[in-house]
């Protein structure tokens, strides 16, 4: 048996996998204490199963983890005390960064702080060339003088990032013995070691965001490894990653920056193989709904695009993290988003949230704002009775009079007709955020398919599949707990970089197959060590590159593990040309392409087939009818199915509302719905 | 009035739908320039913009771009581009970069695509602009402040040049661009790289007309900027009426050697809600390069202006134009320019000391509105480096550099944000990485860092000047082309604000002495020699003596500023010591120090 949980803003969801059968619980999420929460969950899951918690964790062999408590902990500021040290002459790099604002003509937003203030950075006279050519060595004297002002200015953590220590590491590593010798118990991170890539400020940022976090994720995983082996569990405690993969939970607490963007990265990895199986391997838009946020992932040809510029916070604003994740577009919409009609006179849906607290206005907890969710109860989307499964009862008459007063009168339109503008606005607003990241990874939606996960996907989902032009839309059986179950589904993972810049006018063989040869010897020590026992292991290799005189590199796969010859060039040149078409519709073929990082990934996987499935329930089909609106037609009255209760391949025509304990999916007029044989809903136009 | 409600009324949803979809119509035109495009300045600096404008050329929707480039500019060039070529083909795309003709200066390359639907009528234009690496000039800066006239300057001249029929490319002008533009590979890559983002933007658009009807996107084009207008004025009634005549100069160049003093007479007309500004009464086209076109002297003072409502809800487009006044005349170094005058670096610094005080004299009329002055630009931080590659048999390279430049002014509610770049660009550009610049061009940065106290003070203060140290690699000899303001005239202040720290531009020689170098110039730099660059400070916004303590403090502890600083400048009194970090505010004497910088003062 092995468990799923994600600790979400929310929720704690938790999935539980016996055998081919899964079950989903959610539990609220407890932030004080979030370990109490996941706890919670499992209680849930022992009743559910009627045996005693310590009985039911003694069963479990593996427990996978998603959390927000890093993420939460950067935005909160709530980090460790961090110095970081640079090269000398270069104290601003966390200031400076890499420029670049948003909104040209708003000025009500301040320049961002540095993520290490100013005053705990520090200078250290070394400097290595772009050749990796010492220029000034490391002056160690110097370096211990810095040591002691870190003692007397109590720091809790030291982030070191000397420029290009990714192509010559000596002096931060004698930075590193040095710290270790002299502050003892205080932990650091090496730049070179952490993230060895191009451009300073994102790899500095990278390393002082991952040793801040290094204290409290340390103790953190302790606390979590410890109660769960005081409740029971003897098994093997991972940790899901940023990269989309998991890891043992000691490794992760050595390197913390691998767990911040952790659960919208679990979403496209589901998503993948809900795809493979119900959509015969089509490319996949992933879009994971949760209560203040959507984020969007793709899956393409079977892998899932990474970006190395993933942000904490808004682009420009926040920090970036530098390092390589899945690319997940996130925009402030939601199930909380507010509508409002501006000075204008024109209907606008956020940024602002009402969130979980005080929510929508049905929700009866304080909101006085209608909300994207408010509008799908007016319009009998969501049955105000049976929300959650009946866990808690609606106010839709509190949702349409303050819909009424606030947006309808306003706009001249009926109640209805405003609920549902407000729903195509938001659904514009998904659609935007999907466009940006699919021109930008070179996917045309057309060809794809959109995958609804989180619990408020299928309000829209099939508004959004439809005005993309999409292929279909799948709402799979455990799209609600969407990360969870990507957290089944995924390997144990590891993945390696090292730079080495060469051209293809003057390509280094022997250099660059020396550096394959160490990566790989470094993923087969991973298969080995974390990866032991695994059905199977895949290395993939890979090199950023780029066409001569191009800033920015895209990762090119390599079909092979070495550079032997010119053909093996011609070939890695082939793919380069490829993939800049795939993403970019253009090639350049006589440019000479230039090779910056070589990476390797390793994964051994742990499970064949995915996961396993919902079991069927059996409840009586009866047929119940509600009226619904749609601007189409109006109010209608449309037949509501429970999602358990259906069986495979028999087609539903819209319009119908098809229900779970956990989700709703409307099923637009004119679109058709049918029960997969695996188990999820797919609609199709 | 019933029936005009009710127009607006049912215009707030489907406005507000295609208005989403315009914009991100413009966003992917922008990405796909941004991620395709060959020279850094494009790719690494951001200088490029995307826009749509209506068939009768009315700027319409711009992806977030550098102000001085769309506000007025695209729509003269379409009108150019119709002018010449009364009938317009789907398929059809034109280069254009003519300073008479619209453009901003010879080295923002437009490519400008009539969407043309079904029935062969005009709909809408897209027009992208991108900076080049090189645009033929006679020496190796797309930035010549020392030249005569167009001639002098020796740009390529493209006007309304139909580059595209039928979506082939018209091969004389490709081999014209390649037999002109050093690094002609570098143009190729980017102007494939605009291409794509034009015809995607075409592509778009004609997906839109088909789905929703042309019709409905006229109607829709009307109601936006009907709704933009109303946002316009409703933001100038809020500000009060008043008149300022307001005066700055450019630094002496070669060619004027007294510099070129600037006038703006500015008007908030609260009643009628619009906001004047007269450039006429200024100076005639000067024999040297740094003249405005007609789009970036308007622009220039609508940057201004945008920049002053500190209300970033008004779109920008030709609705919210008709709420400004903006007269310039034929023949004039803040006006139209005359032909043969060249207008190499009208984007930057002249612009500049157009928008500046204009944005000043807005703060000066409207309390809680208008800015201090941006940090006038174009240091050796930011000049054009060229010279033979060493590492790559000697290959020639030539590109601008953005490693050190700051400047943000101070406004009403915030402090000089660090990265603006100056007035025009709005921080739309991004600033390079050392290590980056390391390996693509050979040359070796020594430091960059923010230099203390060159912020101009206030209780919203400027941003800070940077200093970025930098020359050739061994066995490399290296120039450096800038075209620096700001030595002289430093950014003021405003409403009781101080001015911020001047450029200045030196040379440090192998021994490490350092010598005073000209505002424009091109430095030869050998090995082992290196140019220093200090970038202009931002002015600050209202007295430093009512700047809140703890920010007085936080800039203090950060070192922005020095102890001198805080309590001669701003009255700051502190407990507790730096070097354990326990510095805090003594309220009570900070109070009182306070009290007799004022009464000085």
């Amino acid at each position: 048996m092995r468990l799923a949980c994600d600790t979400g803003g929310t929720f704690t969801d938790l999935v539980v996998e016996n055998g081919e059968e899964i079950r989903l619980f959610k539990a609220s999420t407890t932030p004080d204490d979030p370990v109490r929460g996941v706890l919670n969950a499992l209680t849930l899951a022992a009743e559910h199963f009627g045996e005693d918690r310590t009985d039911f964790l003694a069963r479990a062999d593996m427990f996978i983890h998603g959390t927000t408590r890093a993420i939460n902990a950067i935005l909160t500021g709530n980090t460790a005390r961090t110095a970081f040290l640079t090269t000398e002459g270069h104290p601003d790099v966390l200031v400076i960064r890499e420029g670049g604002r948003i909104e040209p003509f708003n000025f009500t937003v301040p320049y961002p702080e540095p993520y290490v203030p100013r005053r705990l950075t520090f200078e250290i006279p070394e400097r290595i060339e772009a050749t990796g050519n010492v220029r000034t060595p490391l002056d160690e004297a110097a370096a211990l003088k810095v040591i002691e002002k870190l003692k007397t200015l109590k720091v809790e953590a030291v982030a070191v990032c000397f420029l290009w220590s990714i192509v010559n590491a000596e002096h931060e590593k004698r930075m590193g013995e040095l710290l270790a010798e002299h502050l003892p118990g205080v932990p650091f991170t090496l730049s070179h070691a952490l993230n060895p890539t191009l451009r300073e400020y994102r790899r500095a940022s990278a390393t002082a965001i991952d040793a801040s976090l290094k204290p409290l994720m340390f103790d953190y995983l302790d606390s979590l490894t410890r109660r769960l082996r005081e409740a029971g569990f003897a098994g093997r405690t991972l940790m899901v990653t940023s990269g989309g993969g998991i890891m043992d939970a000691e490794a992760v607490a050595r390197a913390p920056i691998h767990s911040i963007n952790s659960g919208p990265a679990m979403a496209p990895i589901a998503g993948r193989f809900y795809t493979d199986r119900d959509f015969d391997h089509a490319e996949a838009i992933v879009a994971d709904t949760g209560g203040t946020t959507y984020d969007v992932s793709l899956v393409r040809d079977g892998r899932i695009p990474w970006t190395r510029e993933t942000w904490i916070g808004q682009r420009f604003r926040g920090h970036m993290t530098g390092f390589p994740s899945v690319d997940v577009k996130s925009i402030g919409a939601g199930g909380g988003s507010i509508a409002w009609v501006d000075d204008g006179g024109l209907l606008r849906v956020g940024p602002q949230s009402a969130g979980s607290t005080p929510g929508p206005v049905a929700y009866g907890k304080g909101g006085t704002e209608p909300t994207v969710t408010d509008c799908s109860i007016i319009l009998g989307y969501i049955d105000p009775d049976f929300f959650l499964g009946g866990t808690m009862v609606l106010d839709r008459e509190a949702a349409r009079k303050v819909l009424k007063e606030k947006i309808a009168d306003r706009l001249g339109l009926s109640v209805e007709e405003a609920a549902a503008s407000v729903l195509t606005l938001a659904t514009e607003k998904m659609v935007g955020a999907i466009d940006e990241i699919t021109i930008n990874q070179g996917i045309d939606p057309s060809n794809a398919v959109l995958i609804g996960g989180g619990g408020a996907a299928g309000l829209n989902a099939v508004a959004v599949g439809r005005r993309l032009g999409c292929a279909g839309v799948l709402i799979p059986e455990a799209g609600s707990v969407l990360s969870a179950a990507g957290a089944l589904m995924s390997d144990i993972s590891s993945d390696y970089a090292q730079m080495h810049y060469t051209t293809s006018r003057r390509f280094a063989y022997d250099q660059v197959n020396a550096v394959l040869a160490e990566l790989e010897a470094r993923c087969k020590a991973f298969a080995e060590g974390p990866g032991a026992g695994a059905l199977k292991v895949t290395t993939e290799f890979s090199v950023e590159a780029r066409y001569m005189h191009q800033i920015w590199e895209i990762e090119v796969p390599m079909g092979l593990g070495r550079v032997k010859d010119e053909a093996d060039l011609e070939a890695l040149k082939e793919a380069f040309h490829a993939t800049h078409k795939m993403i970019f519709e253009i090639t350049d073929p006589d440019s000479d392409i230039e090779f910056v990082t070589w990476r390797a990934k390793v994964a051994c996987k742990i499970r064949e087939g995915g996961t396993g499935r919902l079991p069927a329930q059996e409840v009586a089909a009866q047929t119940e009818k509600r009226p619904i609106y749609f601007t189409q037609t109006g109010w209608t009255n449309a037949q509501v199915l429970r999602f358990e209760s259906m069986p495979p391949n028999a087609p539903v025509t819209g319009p119908a509302i098809i229900e779970s304990s956990f989700t709703t999916v409307v099923v637009d007029p004119g679109t058709h719905a049918l029960r997969t044989d695996g188990g999820g809903l797919k609609i199709t136009f | 009035m019933n029936v005009n409600v009710s127009i607006r009324r049912t215009d707030g949803v489907k406005t507000a739908i295609l208005a989403s979809r315009f914009e991100s119509i413009a966003r992917k035109m922008q990405n796909t320039l941004f991620r395709t495009a060959r020279s850094g300045i494009l790719n690494t600096a951001h200088d490029f913009s995307c826009v749509i404008l209506t068939a009768d050329c009315r700027l319409l929707a711009a992806a977030e771009s550098l102000p001085s480039h769309t506000l007025t500019g695209p729509d003269i060039m379409c009108r150019y581009v119709m002018k010449y070529h009364p009938k317009l083909r789907r398929g059809d795309c034109f280069l254009h970069n003519s300073p008479y003709e619209g453009n901003s200066h010879a080295a923002d390359h437009c490519l400008i695509v009539p969407v043309i639907d079904e029935d062969g009528i005009l709909r809408f234009f897209v027009l992208a602009k991108a900076h080049q690496a090189d645009c033929g000039n006679s020496r190796p800066s797309t930035y010549l402040g020392d030249v005569a006239d167009v001639f002098e300057e020796g740009a390529l001249i493209f006007s309304a040049a139909k580059i595209q029929s039928d979506y082939q490319d018209n091969e004389d002008l490709i081999r014209m661009c390649r037999a002109r533009i050093r690094v002609p590979e570098q143009w190729w890559g980017d102007y494939l790289a605009t291409l794509g983002s034009v015809r995607i933007g075409e592509r778009e658009i004609l997906e839109l007309g088909k789905s929703f009807g042309w019709d409905e996107l006229e109607d829709y084009a009307e109601s936006w900027f009907d709704y933009s207008e109303r946002k316009m004025a409703d933001a100038i009634c809020k500000l009060p009426s008043g008149k300022r005549l307001v005066t700055t100069a450019h630094d002496p160049f070669p060619g004027i050697p007294d510099g070129i003093p600037v006038k703006a007479a500015v008007e908030i007309d609260s009643e009628a809600g619009m906001i004047r500004v007269d450039l006429t009464d200024n100076p005639d086209c000067q024999p040297c390069g740094l003249n405005l076109t007609e789009g970036t002297s308007m622009s220039a003072a609508m940057v201004a202006i945008f920049n002053s409502l500190i209300d970033h809800t008004v779109p920008v487009n030709a609705g919210s134009f008709r709420r400004l006044d903006i007269k310039i005349r034929e023949n004039c170094c803040v006006g139209i320019p005359q032909h043969p005058a060249s207008c190499s670096v009208a984007t930057t610094n002249l612009a500049d000391r157009v928008a500046n005080p204009v944005q000043r004299a807005l703060a000066e009329i409207a309390p809680g509105y208008g800015m201090a002055e941006t940090g006038p630009i174009m240091p050796p931080g930011m000049g054009v480096i060229s010279g033979r590659d060493p590492r790559h048999d000697n290959e020639a390279f030539v590109n601008q550099v953005h490693i050190g430049v700051t400047g943000g002014a101070g406004t009403p509610v915030t402090d000089g944000f660090l990265s603006i770049i100056h007035v025009g660009n709005a921080g739309m550009c991004h600033l390079d990485c050392i290590e980056v610049d390391e390996l693509h061009h050979p040359v070796f940065i020594a430091g960059r860092r923010l230099v203390p106290d060159t912020e101009g003070a206030g209780t919203f203060r400027g941003a800070p000047s940077m200093l970025a140290e930098f020359g050739p690699i061994d066995d490399c000899a290296m120039k450096v082309l800038y075209t620096a303001d700001g030595t002289i005239t430093p950014a003021l202040g405003t409403r009781g604000g101080g001015a911020g720290g001047k450029t200045k531009a030196r040379k440090r020689g192998r021994d490490g002495d350092l010598t005073e170098l000209p505002a424009c110039y091109g430095a030869e730099l050998a090995a082992g020699e290196t140019i220093v660059s200090y970038s202009s400070g931002g002015g600050g916004y209202g007295s430093p003596l009512e700047r809140d303590p703890a920010r007085v403090l936080h800039d203090l502890r950060e070192g922005w500023i020095t102890a001198a600083r805080a309590d001669a400048v701003y009255g700051l009194v502190t407990t507790g010591r730096a070097e354990d970090d326990t510095l805090a505010v003594d309220v009570a004497a900070t109070r009182a120090r306070r009290a007799v910088l004022a009464s000085v003062a």
